[in-house]
């Protein structure tokens, strides 16, 4: 425990260092605050964030959009991604479309969500979709088609059934391909989130930004920046990166060297 | 007529054996074909739903006016600078982490943080900073671009075995010729992996700088295009996109990757 304490103290104390080195140096160089804020002036803007509830509204805002849109993207992509890769002609021939398609994911889908859905709530998770479900599908994919043909033929020889095989051979085997998937494809619709809501909203932290570079009000900007890093590191640090560490240990076919 | 179908297939197969990527085009064929049959029939309203005719007939005409060339080369060139310079200082400061534990501790955190923080995020002020312009883009590509060179960089420096550092020392190699000779070759694998990483995310970092703050390149194009409702023009830079990340990925970057992989790579089988 001590020392799990210490290594926390040790990741935080670069932080300090910077945030010490913030306070310090604005004021003693006076830069003007429409360049760069002042650290208190990014405090007072939190703490009125909070207490008029508009902070809480544009994050909730901007989670909403991308637990829906996973979510939907998910339900869509593992079953389709099983499907394909199970025969190795279909995933063949489909490999080369759906790289296509998960290079195009997320932000280059922003012009035409928009003219199709409006601006607003559609778009937006319709890009996030869009930026999960080509990349999931496309490593759920490669991974079923990468279980060895010899483990399928073993656990058909045993006697196991469409369903057995499904849950007991093809998802476990698939599955650090389809953690893996999510992690990137998570990776890119978080910045299509931010992206998308620069253009085509009225809420969420890509448009709490996007307004006050209008009035030059650099201590919220920097306060969304803030926002925005702390929330993806705490899911992608404390969510998605434990998970994909435990099913790559669990199921992975990497042996360890 | 199945012995008809029968050669035909059997045709198809020595074709695309003999060359690989007709075997990459292949699946397109019936996507296009369906979008094709959904445009005719007319289920969704044209201005919804272009063809890929008008979509052809629009790439003909913009290369004719010259604008799609220039946004292209636009475009290409800002993402050219933005990885030349993410690569210059992203080696150099991930050997530097990768070597020193002193410095790992003191910028992995800060690096992990700026990392999440994403490149779009620093479009807003950036813009207050350096106005609308190229000096705006290549940061932003800059950003994205470094830190997965950095920290592929620093985890291919500490994979390098330890007994090959010794092994080089006791033979009285100096420091730099141990950097030279011992840790950027074993480190060499991933940093083209970081590289690709890298530019795969500053490519899309390059088309939202472009759509927010652009005044031209391709992601300028499309969102012009979508401000005066032509669906056809958008559709065509999506393709363009898909179609130049796709060559750049697959006949550029893979290749090297697999290449340097092979040649220095430490993967023991």
């Amino acid at each position: 425990m001590p020392h799990r304490l210490s290594s926390a103290l040790w990741f935080c104390a670069p932080f300090i260092v910077l945030i010490v080195l913030w306070a310090v140096f604005i004021p003693y160089f006076d830069v003007n605050p429409r360049l760069f804020p002042h650290l208190s002036s990014v405090v007072q803007a939190g703490i009125e964030g909070i207490q008029d509830g508009t902070l809480v509204q544009h994050i909730s805002a901007s989670l909403l959009r991308v637990a829906v849109g996973t979510v939907l993207a998910l339900l869509v992509a593992i079953p389709l991604g099983v499907a394909m890769g199970v025969s190795p002609f279909v995933s063949n021939f489909l490999t080369p479309l759906f790289r296509f398609f998960s290079v195009l994911a997320g932000i280059a889908w922003i012009p035409i969500a928009t003219l199709w859905f409006g601006y607003g709530f559609g778009a937006i998770t319709f890009v996030i979709f869009n930026a999960v479900f080509f990349i999931v599908t496309y490593n759920t994919l490669l991974g079923v088609s990468t279980i060895p043909i010899h483990v399928r033929n073993a656990a058909a020889s045993l006697g196991a059934g469409r369903w057995a095989m499904l849950t007991e051979v093809l998802l476990p085997g698939a599955l650090p391909n389809i953690v893996t998937g999510i992690r990137t494809g998570l990776g890119f619709a978080w910045r299509g989130l931010i992206a998308a809501e620069m253009i085509a909203t009225n809420v969420g932290l890509g448009y709490m930004l996007f307004v006050a570079r209008d009035f030059y009000r650099t201590e919220v900007i920097v306060l969304g920046m803030i926002v925005i890093g702390v929330l993806w590191l705490l899911l992608d640090r404390l969510v998605l990166a434990p998970i994909e560490r435990a099913t790559i240990e669990r199921w992975g076919m990497v042996r360890r060297a | 007529m199945k012995q008809f179908l029968l050669k035909f297939w059997g045709h198809c197969v020595r074709l695309t054996a003999r060359w690989p990527s007709i075997g990459s085009i292949a699946p397109f064929i019936p996507v296009i074909a369906a979008w094709w049959i959904v445009t005719e029939l007319q289920i969704f309203p044209r201005v919804f739903l272009p063809g890929p005719m008008e979509v052809v007939r629009s790439f003909g005409s913009l290369v004719y006016t010259g604008i799609l060339p220039a946004y292209l080369q636009d475009s290409i060139v800002r993402l050219a600078v933005g990885t030349f310079w993410g690569i210059a200082l992203g080696i150099p400061l991930g050997i530097l982490l990768g070597l020193s534990q002193r410095a790992r501790t003191a910028l992995w955190p800060l690096l992990l943080f700026f990392q999440a923080i994403g490149d779009i995020a620093w479009l807003p002020i950036l813009v207050i900073w350096f106005g609308y312009g190229l000096t705006t883009i290549t940061v932003v590509i800059v950003y994205t671009v470094i830190f997965p060179v950095v920290l592929n960089t620093v985890l291919g420096v500490r994979s390098t075995p330890i007994t090959l550092h010794r092994a080089a020392q006791s033979l009285g190699a100096s420091r730099i010729r141990i950097l030279w000779e011992v840790v950027l070759p074993g480190a060499l694998p991933n940093i083209v992996t970081g590289l690709r990483n890298g530019l795969g995310y500053g490519w899309r970092a390059l088309i939202a700088t472009e759509i927010i703050v652009g005044t031209s390149g391709i992601g300028f194009l499309m969102f012009d295009a979508r401000r005066s409702g032509s669906v056809v023009e958008i559709l065509l830079g999506m393709i363009i996109l898909g179609i130049l990340w796709y060559i750049v990925d697959s006949w550029i970057l893979a290749p090297i990757e697999r290449a340097t992989g092979q040649r220095w790579g430490l993967v023991t089988r």
